[in-house]
C-alpha cells in the first residue's frame, strides 16, 4: 500500500498531452481528476496502468518506480469507460477474471466474488452474461472486478458519466461507501463536474498540457485559480462578462464597465463598483481590460415587493459610479434592470437569462416563479462574490 | 400500388424465383437420378428423367476398388491438415496485422499477402511442380498438396482474421493486462474465444477449398496418394463413362462438408454478427 506519485510525467503523439504533470494521492485518498472531453484524462490511466508509455517522467506507488513495469506487473485496477467486460463470460467469470489471473483457490475466489457482488448489489447477475443486464450493472460488475483485485491503487475512467441521472446518483452514493477505496489510493477522473465535487477529498483541474489548479472541491468553487477552471465548475455555467476597471474619485474607488453594453441600445451600460475585498488587488491595474465571472447562483432575481423598493434611478442600468460610487438599493446591493430571454424551469431551480443592457447574464431562480420572453425584472449582484481575471491569461487577479 | 398490380410485381417476382430455383436444382436432380440408373440408362439418346429400374446398388460398387475409399480419406487427410495449418498460420498473421500494423509491415504487406490470391493458378502450375519436386516428400504425397494450398488458403484466413481481430475491441485486452494476465494468456482467455466463431468460419472455407482442389492435385499426386477429385474422372469400362458411378461417388464426395456445414453453420451466423460488444 501506500501513496500514487506522479513526477514530470509528459506524453504527447503528434502534438503534448500531457506536459511535466506532477500531483501525489495519498494513501487512502479519493483524487478526482475533472476537465473536458479529449484533454488526455484517460492518457494519464492509461500512463499510470502501463497501458502507454511515457515520453518521460515516473510513476511510483508507494515509494517504488513502476515506470518500467508491463500492466500485469502493476498491482493496479482500472475501469474503463466502455466497461470492457469480457462478453463471452458470464458475470461471475468477470468479476473472477482478477483472481484467476492469480491462481487464487477456487473456494476463495467464489467467497471473494459473491461478497463483492453482494456490496455492488448484482448477486442476483451472477449467471448473466453481459449483454444481458443494463448499463448500470455492467458499470457495478466492471466496478466489482476491480474491486476483487485488492489493487495498490485504483483507477476510475468516467465509471458511471454515461449512465442515467438516478442511476448515476444511486452509484455516487454506493462510491461514498465503499471502504475498500479508503484503503488505498484512488485516481478518478471525469468531465463531470457534480461528480468531482460530490466523490473528492481534493479535486485536480485538467487543462491544456496538464493539472491546472489543485485544492479541495469548495476551494476551487470559490477561489478558481483562472478563467478556465471557473467556466468548467458549476451549472449552469459561470457568467463571463469582459469589462473595463476604472478609478473613480480620489477615495480610491474602483468600478467596473460592461465592455460593449455601453454602446448598446440607447447607449446604456452595465457598470457596477467593486468590492472593497477586491479593490486592493485592482486598484493598481489602473484602466485595463479583465474578465468577470459571476456565478448564476449568485445573481438573484428581486420579487415584486422587493422590485418596487429597489429604486434604480431612471436609467435601465444602475450607474453607481454616477451617483456615490456604492450601489445601495435593495438592502445596500447593486440593482440591475434586465430583460428576460429565456427561462428554464427545471424543477429544483429555475434557470433564467436575461439581457442587461446588452450583456446576457444567467441567474438561478426560486423553482416557483414563472419569466416570460421579454419581461422586464431586476437583478441583484454581490460584488463580494465577483470573480476578476486577466483578459489574456485568464489568471486569478485576486486570489 | 393499387391492390391488383402489386398481386401481379408479387405474381412475377414468385415466378422468376421459381424458375431459378429449377435451374440451380435441376443438375443437383440430374446427378441423383442419373447416380441410380444403369450404364445403359445413362447412355440412351433420348434421357429419362425418371430411373426405370432403380440401382441403389451404385453406391456400394464404388467401393469394390478399395483406392476409392483410399481416395475420399487422402482428400481428407490433405484438406484437414491444410485447414489447420492456414488456421494456426493465418490466425498469428491476422493479430499481427490487426494490432501492430506498424511492425508487422502494415497495410502494404497485408495487401500483399491477400494478392497472392488474385493471380491465375494455372500461371504458376509448372513452377510450382518443379519446385515441390525438388522437395524431400516430392509432389505425390499428402505434405505437398497440404503445402501447396496454403498459397491460397492462408491469405483469406489472415485477411479475414485480420478483419475479425479489429471488431475484437483491444480494451478487452488491455482490461486483462490489468487483471494479471501476460498478453500471451490474455490472448487465450479474451480474444480468442472473441474471434472463435470467425475462425471456424475461416476454417469451412478453407476446408472446402481444399477438398474440392482439382487443378494442382491432378498434376502433383496420383500415384502414392489420389484425391478423389482425381478419381473422380477414372469411372469409365473401355471407351465408356460410368456416368451412374461417377455421379454415386460425387454424391458421396459432397457429404463430407454438407455435414460440415449443417453442424457449423449456427457458428458462422454467430461469426457474422461479431463486433456487437459493448451493447
Amino acid at each position: 500500500m501506500g501513496e500514487l506519485r506522479v513526477e514530470g510525467l509528459c506524453k504527447g503523439w503528434d502534438f503534448p498531452v500531457l506536459d511535466r504533470l506532477d500531483f501525489t494521492v495519498a494513501e487512502g485518498e479519493f483524487f478526482v481528476v475533472v476537465g473536458p472531453s479529449g484533454i488526455g484524462k484517460t492518457t494519464l490511466l492509461r500512463l499510470i496502468a502501463g497501458l502507454e508509455r511515457p515520453d518521460a517522467g515516473r510513476v511510483l506507488v508507494g515509494g517504488r518506480d513502476i515506470t518500467g513495469l508491463p500492466p500485469y506487473r502493476r498491482n493496479v485496477a482500472m475501469t474503463f469507460e466502455s466497461y470492457a467486460l469480457y462478453p463471452h463470460l458470464s458475470v461471475f467469470e468477470n468479476i473472477a477474471s482478477p483472481l484467476r489471473a492469480r491462481k487464487i483457490a477456487r473456494a476463495e475466489i467464489g467467497a471473494a466474488v459473491r461478497q463483492a457482488a453482494a456490496m455492488l448489489r448484482i448477486d442476483e447477475l451472477l449467471e448473466r452474461r453481459p449483454g444481458e443486464i443494463s448499463g448500470g450493472q455492467k458499470q457495478r460488475t466492471a466496478l466489482a472486478r476491480t474491486l476483487v483485485a485488492r489493487p495498490e491503487v485504483y483507477l476510475l475512467d468516467e465509471p458511471i458519466s454515461h449512465l442515467d441521472a438516478r442511476i448515476r446518483h444511486e452509484l455516487r452514493q454506493q462510491f461514498h461507501g465503499l471502504e475498500e477505496l479508503r484503503r488505498v489510493a484512488t485516481l478518478y477522473v471525469t468531465h463531470d463536474y457534480a461528480e468531482a465535487l460530490s466523490l473528492a477529498d481534493r479535486i485536480g483541474v485538467m487543462g491544456a498540457g496538464g493539472l491546472v489548479q489543485v485544492g479541495a472541491a469548495r476551494d476551487i468553487f470559490e477561489r478558481p485559480a483562472s478563467l478556465f477552471v471557473a467556466q468548467h465548475l458549476g451549472q449552469p455555467s459561470i457568467n463571463v462578462v469582459e469589462a473595463e476597471l476604472h478609478q473613480t474619485g480620489g477615495d480610491g474607488a474602483v468600478h467596473w464597465a460592461a465592455t460593449g453594453a455601453a454602446g448598446a441600445a440607447g447607449g446604456k451600460g452595465l457598470t457596477l463598483p467593486v468590492a472593497d475585498a477586491h479593490r486592493a488587488a485592482l486598484s493598481n491595474l489602473g484602466t485595463a481590460t479583465v474578465m468577470l465571472g459571476i456565478r448564476p447562483q449568485f445573481v438573484s432575481v428581486l420579487g415584486n415587493a422587493e422590485s418596487a423598493a429597489a429604486r434604480t434611478g431612471d436609467g435601465s442600468c444602475t450607474d453607481v459610479a454616477a451617483r456615490d460610487g456604492r450601489g445601495t438599493a435593495g438592502g445596500g446591493l447593486p440593482v440591475i434592470d434586465a430583460t428576460v430571454e429565456l427561462y428554464e424551469p427545471l424543477g429544483a431551480t429555475g434557470v433564467l437569462i436575461a439581457d442587461a443592457g446588452g450583456v446576457p447574464l444567467t441567474a438561478t431562480t426560486d423553482p416557483d416563479r414563472t419569466f416570460h420572453y421579454g419581461e422586464r425584472v431586476k437583478l441583484r449582484l454581490r460584488p463580494e462574490t465577483v470573480l476578476y481575471f486577466d483578459a489574456r491569461s485568464g489568471a486569478n487577479l485576486v486570489d | 400500388m393499387s391492390d391488383s398490380s402489386y398481386r401481379l410485381v408479387r405474381g412475377l417476382l414468385l415466378a422468376f424465383l421459381g424458375l431459378w430455383l429449377l435451374l440451380t436444382l435441376f443438375p443437383f436432380y440430374w446427378q441423383i437420378i442419373t447416380a441410380l440408373k444403369d450404364a445403359a440408362e445413362t447412355n440412351r439418346t433420348i434421357p429419362t428423367f425418371w430411373p426405370e429400374v432403380w440401382h441403389p446398388e451404385n453406391f456400394k460398387l464404388v467401393f469394390a476398388e478399395r483406392s476409392n475409399l483410399q481416395a475420399l480419406i487422402d482428400s481428407f487427410v490433405i484438406a484437414t491438415g491444410n485447414t489447420l495449418a492456414s488456421l494456426v498460420l493465418g490466425t498469428l498473421a491476422g493479430y499481427a496485422f490487426a494490432r501492430f500494423p506498424r511492425q508487422a509491415g502494415g497495410e502494404n504487406l497485408a495487401f500483399w499477402i491477400l494478392s497472392n490470391r488474385m493471380f491465375p493458378p494455372v500461371a504458376v502450375l509448372v513452377p510450382m511442380f518443379f519446385l515441390f519436386d525438388a522437395t524431400p516428400w516430392g509432389t505425390d504425397s499428402h505434405l505437398s498438396l497440404i503445402i501447396l494450398y496454403l498459397v491460397f488458403n492462408m491469405p483469406l484466413a489472415t485477411w479475414l482474421m485480420m478483419v475479425f481481430f479489429r471488431d475484437a475491441p483491444r480494451e478487452l485486452e488491455e482490461a486483462a493486462y490489468l487483471d494479471g494476465y501476460t498478453p500471451i494468456k490474455a490472448f487465450f482467455k479474451v480474444t480468442l474465444p472473441l474471434v472463435l466463431p470467425g475462425m471456424i468460419s475461416v476454417a469451412m472455407l478453407c476446408w472446402i477449398f481444399a477438398w474440392n482442389e482439382y487443378l494442382f492435385a491432378n498434376l502433383f499426386v496420383g500415384t502414392a496418394v489420389k484425391t478423389f477429385t482425381i478419381v473422380i474422372p477414372t469411372f469409365t469400362h473401355g471407351s465408356q463413362t460410368l456416368w451412374n458411378l461417377q455421379m454415386a461417388f460425387s454424391l458421396i464426395a459432397m457429404l463430407p462438408p454438407l455435414v460440415l456445414f449443417i453442424v457449423l453453420r449456427r457458428y458462422m451466423v454467430r461469426g457474422l454478427s461479431l463486433g456487437v460488444v459493448k451493447g
